[in-house]
C-alpha cells in the first residue's frame, strides 16, 4: 500500500454556498476532505448532497464562497478539474445513440489516454457488459447504463472520485464488486467523495461522513465520533438529527 | 511522437490537462455524426433514409430539365417563340435556390434552443453527446462548434449533394444535344455555392439562437434584427447577394467569395459557440399556479365537436376531459419553457414580411392577379413548423407509465396548434385586407386559411406523429407529405388569380344590401363565367380539404395508437 498524506486536503470549501433564486440550496458551507479519505455526504431527498457534489465538479456555478479540488479553483477552472476527476451523477444516462464501446471510447480520446482500445475493453468485461458493447445506450437497462456511468468514471483512475448515489440501480453482486473496487481505490491513496442516503453504505465504506438536511451540514466526522451513545446505529442518528433539524425549520 | 495530455507526475494517479479546441473537435464531430445517423435510422427505416436523397435527386432532376422551359433558353421557338414572355431568367433563378436554401437553413440552425433542450432532459429518457460537457472535460463551446460542423456535413451529405447527383444526370444525359443551357462546369460552381449558402444560413441562425438564449434584452433585439433584416431584403433596399455569400459567388464566380465564405460561416458559427449560455445550471424557479387557471379557461375543450361547430349551444353529453388535461399541460409547458415566444416570433416574421411586402408593392402592376386568397393557403402552411415546435418542448416518455395514448397526445398538440395560431392568421388576414382593400374576401379568406390549417396540420400530425423532425427525412413520409400538401396548396393559389378583382363577392353583397331578404344570387352580377366557377372550385377545395383533415385526425389511432411514447 502507498503512503497516503492524509494531511492533504484535496477538497476544500470556504463558506461555499448556492442559492436559487430566493431559494437557499446550500449554506455557507467550510469542508474539507482529505487525501484518501471515502467521505460521504448523507441527508434526506432534497437535502442539498446533488448539489453539494455539482458545485464541487463545477456543474454548477456557486452563489457566494470558493472550492477548491485537487488544488484547482472550481469556479476558474471547471475543465481543468473535470479533466482530473471522475463524476458519477445522479440521474444522468450515456448518450442514447451510442454504443457503451463508442462512448467510452469517445470518453477516452477526450482524456487522450494511453492503451485506449484495451482500457475500453477491460472496463466493459469488467461490468459485464461485453455482450452489450454495440447496442445503443437507449436500448439498455437502467442498471446497465448506471454501469456504462461508473465505467465513464473510473476509466482513467482518477485520484478523486465524486459519486453520487452510484448504486441506486446496480444489483447486488455488482453492488459488491463496486464497493471492493473504490475501497482497493481508496487503500492506493485514492480518495472518495460520496452522496447517499443509503446509511448502510456509510457505514460499510465510509471513512468519514457529514449529514445534511435543508442544505446545512447538521454534523460531521467519523460515525463512532458522531453516535451519542454506543447502542444507538446510524439510523437512530440520521432521524434523530434529521428529526430536529426538520422542526426547525418548521 | 503521440501528444499527450498526461503530465508527469510521480505519484500513482496522473494528473491531466483538459483537452483544447483542436484537440476535441475532430472526435466529437465524428461521435455526433453517428449520433444523428443513428437517430435517423432509429425513426425510419435505413431504406427510408436512404430514399430521402434518392428522391431529392429525381426531383431535382426533372427541375433541372424544366430549366429550359422556364428561362426560354434551348427549347424550340415554336415552345417559346417570344424571349421576353419567359417566365424567369437565370439570375432570378440563382437567386430563386439561393434565397430557398438560406430561408431553409435559417429555419434549421437554431442549435442553442435545441441545444437547450437536449441539454435540460439529460437526466430523462433521452440523452446526447451536447450535454457531455456537463460531466466530460469538454467545452461547452466545442460541442456546439462540432454540432454545427456535423449538421453542414449531414445536409450536405443528405440534401446537396443528391440535389448536384440529379442535376448533373439532367445535365448529362442532355448534352449530346448541344441546346441544354447549362453547361457541366455550373455544377460545380452550383454546388459550392449552395455549400455557401447552406453553411452561411445554418451559422447565422445558430449565431441569433445563441445571443436569444442569454435573455434579457437579447431576446427582443434578436427577433427585431432578423425582422428589420427580412424586410430590408424582402423589400429590395439591398439586394440578396449583398448577404448571400453563395449567391454572389454564383453570380460573379470570383474564386475569392470561396474562402470569404467558409471563414465568415466558420467565424459566425464559432462566435456562436462562445455565446452559448451555459444550461448545465438548474435553476429552481417558483411561479404562480398556472395549470389550473389555464385547465379553467379550456371548458369549452369538453363541449365536443358538435359543441364546437355549434359554439357550445349543443354540447356533448359527455365529457372530454383528457383532451382538456392534455391540452392545459401541453400549454403550460409552451409558456413555461419560453418557446411560445419563439414560435409566436417564427410564425409572425414571416407573415409580417409578406404583409409589408404587399403594402410596399404595387399588385396592379404584377403580372399575377395576387390578392387576399391567394394568401390565405400559406398560413395553414406554415403549420408545419409550428407543429414541430410544439413536439420538440418535452420528451413524451413519462406517458408510457400513464393510461395516455399517442393518438390523444397527437390531438391534444394540434389542438394547442390552433389555439395558439389561429389568432395570429385572423390578425393577419385582417390587415391583409385592409392593406389590399379587399374586405369582401375577408370571409373567404377566413374558410381557405381554417381549412388549410386544419388540413396540413392533420397530416402533419397523421403521418408524422409526435417526431416531425425526424420524420421529414423518412422518404415514404416525406413524398406523402409533399405531394398532399403541395397539390391543393397550388391549386388554391391558381384558383386565387381567378378572384383578383373580387368582384363575384363583392357583386353579392352589393346585391344583399339592395335587395334585403329579397336578394337572389342570380341578380345583377358583372362576373365572368371563370370567375364564378374559379369562386366554387376554391370553396369545394377548402371544403374537401377540412373533411380530408378531420378523417385524418380520426385516423391518427389506427396509424399510430399501438406506439409507446419512447419510440
Amino acid at each position: 500500500m502507498r503512503h497516503i498524506n492524509s494531511e492533504e486536503p484535496l477538497v476544500i470549501t470556504e463558506d461555499l454556498s448556492k442559492m436559487f433564486g430566493d431559494f437557499i440550496a446550500l449554506h455557507p458551507l467550510n469542508v474539507k476532505v482529505f487525501a484518501g479519505e471515502f467521505f460521504g455526504v448523507f441527508g434526506p431527498n432534497g437535502a442539498g448532497k446533488s448539489t453539494f457534489i455539482r458545485l464541487l465538479t463545477g456543474q454548477l456555478q456557486s452563489s457566494m464562497g470558493n472550492a477548491e479540488v485537487l488544488g484547482i479553483d472550481v469556479k476558474k477552472m471547471p475543465q481543468r478539474l473535470k479533466a482530473n476527476i471522475g463524476i458519477v451523477p445522479e440521474s444522468e444516462s450515456p448518450p442514447s445513440y451510442l454504443t457503451p464501446y463508442e462512448y467510452l471510447y469517445f470518453i477516452g480520446r477526450l482524456r487522450r489516454l494511453d492503451d485506449l482500445q484495451n482500457k475500453v475493453l477491460h472496463w466493459l468485461d469488467w461490468f459485464g457488459m461485453n455482450d452489450k458493447k454495440d447496442t445503443m445506450c437507449k436500448d439498455l437497462s437502467k442498471g446497465q447504463r448506471q454501469k456504462i456511468m461508473l465505467a465513464c468514471a473510473f476509466i482513467h483512475e482518477p485520484r478523486l472520485l465524486f459519486l453520487d448515489e452510484p448504486f441506486a440501480n446496480l444489483d447486488p453482486i455488482y453492488q459488491r464488486k463496486c464497493r471492493t473496487w473504490l475501497l482497493d481505490h481508496v487503500a492506493k491513496g485514492g480518495t472518495i467523495f460520496m452522496c447517499s442516503h443509503v446509511l448502510e453504505v456509510a457505514e460499510r465504506l465510509c471513512t468519514r461522513l457529514a449529514i445534511i438536511d435543508h442544505g446545512k451540514v447538521l454534523v460531521s466526522g467519523k460515525i463512532s465520533d458522531i453516535k451519542e451513545a454506543d447502542s444507538e446505529t446510524l439510523e437512530d442518528v440520521f432521524i434523530r438529527l434529521v428529526g430536529q433539524s426538520d422542526n426547525e425549520e418548521e | 511522437m503521440p501528444l499527450t495530455l498526461k503530465e508527469e507526475n510521480d505519484s500513482e494517479f496522473s494528473k491531466y490537462i483538459e483537452p483544447g479546441l483542436f484537440g476535441s473537435v475532430g472526435i466529437t464531430f465524428k461521435m455526433m455524426f453517428r449520433e444523428e445517423w443513428r437517430q435517423n435510422i432509429d425513426f425510419a427505416k435505413k431504406r427510408h433514409v436512404l430514399l430521402f436523397p434518392a428522391l431529392l435527386a429525381l426531383f431535382s432532376m426533372l427541375i433541372t430539365l424544366g430549366f429550359p422551359f422556364l428561362v426560354g433558353e434551348g427549347v424550340p421557338d415554336s415552345i417559346n417563340p417570344v424571349k421576353e414572355n419567359r417566365a424567369f431568367s437565370w439570375d432570378e433563378m440563382k437567386q430563386a435556390l439561393h434565397v430557398l436554401l438560406f430561408m431553409g437553413s435559417l429555419g434549421l440552425g437554431t442549435f442553442a434552443f435545441i441545444g437547450r433542450v437536449m441539454v435540460s432532459q439529460r437526466a430523462g429518457g433521452l440523452n446526447y453527446l451536447l450535454a457531455a460537457p456537463a460531466l466530460q472535460p469538454l467545452k461547452l463551446s466545442v460541442t456546439y462548434f462540432s454540432y454545427y460542423l456535423k449538421e453542414v456535413t449531414f445536409y450536405i451529405l443528405l440534401i446537396l449533394i443528391p440535389v448536384v447527383i440529379g442535376m448533373a444526370i439532367a445535365v448529362f444525359s442532355t448534352t449530346q444535344t448541344g441546346l441544354f443551357p447549362i453547361k457541366p462546369a455550373s455544377l460545380f460552381v452550383t454546388f459550392i455555392g449552395m455549400i455557401l449558402t447552406l453553411s452561411q444560413g445554418l451559422a447565422i441562425s445558430f449565431l441569433g439562437s445563441a445571443v436569444w438564449t442569454r435573455g434579457g434584452y437579447f431576446s427582443k433585439l434578436v427577433p427585431l434584427i432578423a425582422f428589420l433584416s427580412a424586410l430590408v431584403f424582402a423589400l429590395g433596399y439591398l439586394p440578396f447577394e449583398s448577404l448571400i455569400i453563395g449567391l454572389k459567388w454564383q453570380y460573379t464566380h470570383d474564386l475569392t467569395w470561396i474562402p470569404l465564405g467558409f471563414i465568415a460561416s466558420v467565424s459566425l458559427a464559432l462566435l456562436g459557440s462562445f455565446l452559448v449560455s451555459d444550461d448545465f445550471e438548474h435553476q429552481i424557479i417558483e411561479r404562480d399556479e398556472l395549470f389550473l387557471p389555464v385547465h379553467k379557461r379550456l371548458g369549452f375543450l369538453d363541449w365536443g365537436p358538435i359543441g364546437w361547430l355549434t359554439l357550445g349551444i349543443i354540447k356533448s353529453g359527455k365529457k372530454n376531459t383528457k383532451l382538456r388535461l392534455l391540452v392545459t399541460k401541453e400549454i403550460v409547458e409552451l409558456i413555461r419553457s419560453g418557446t411560445v415566444k419563439k414560435m409566436i416570433v417564427s410564425y409572425s416574421i414571416p407573415l409580417a414580411v409578406l404583409l409589408l411586402m404587399a403594402w410596399a408593392v404595387d399588385f396592379a402592376e404584377a403580372p399575377i392577379p395576387v390578392n387576399l386568397l391567394s394568401y390565405a393557403p400559406f398560413l395553414g402552411f406554415f403549420g408545419f413548423n409550428y407543429y414541430s415546435w410544439l413536439t420538440a418542448i418535452d420528451s413524451p416518455a413519462h406517458y408510457d407509465g400513464l393510461p395516455v395514448s399517442v393518438p390523444e397526445v397527437i390531438r391534444a398538440k394540434v389542438t394547442v396548434y390552433f389555439l395558439s395560431t389561429t389568432w395570429i392568421s385572423i390578425i393577419f388576414l385582417v390587415l391583409m385586407a385592409w392593406n389590399l382593400d379587399a374586405w369582401w374576401t375577408l370571409p373567404g379568406a377566413f374558410i381557405v386559411m381554417i381549412a388549410n390549417s386544419i388540413y396540413i396540420v392533420s397530416l402533419t400530425a397523421f403521418l408524422m406523429g409526435l417526431r416531425p423532425n425526424k420524420a421529414i427525412f423518412d422518404a415514404s413520409i416525406m413524398v406523402w407529405f409533399w405531394v398532399g400538401t403541395v397539390i391543393p396548396l397550388l391549386l388554391l393559389f391558381v384558383l386565387s388569380f381567378t378572384q383578383g378583382d373580387t368582384a363575384l363577392i363583392q357583386n353579392w353583397a352589393e346585391t344583399i344590401r339592395a335587395e334585403g331578404v329579397n336578394a337572389n344570387s342570380t341578380g345583377p352580377l358583372d362576373v365572368s363565367v371563370e370567375t364564378r366557377a374559379g369562386f366554387g372550385a376554391i370553396f369545394a377545395i377548402s371544403a374537401g380539404i377540412t373533411l380530408l383533415g378531420a378523417g385524418l385526425l380520426r385516423l391518427i389511432d389506427f396509424k399510430w395508437g399501438k406506439e409507446n411514447f419512447e419510440s
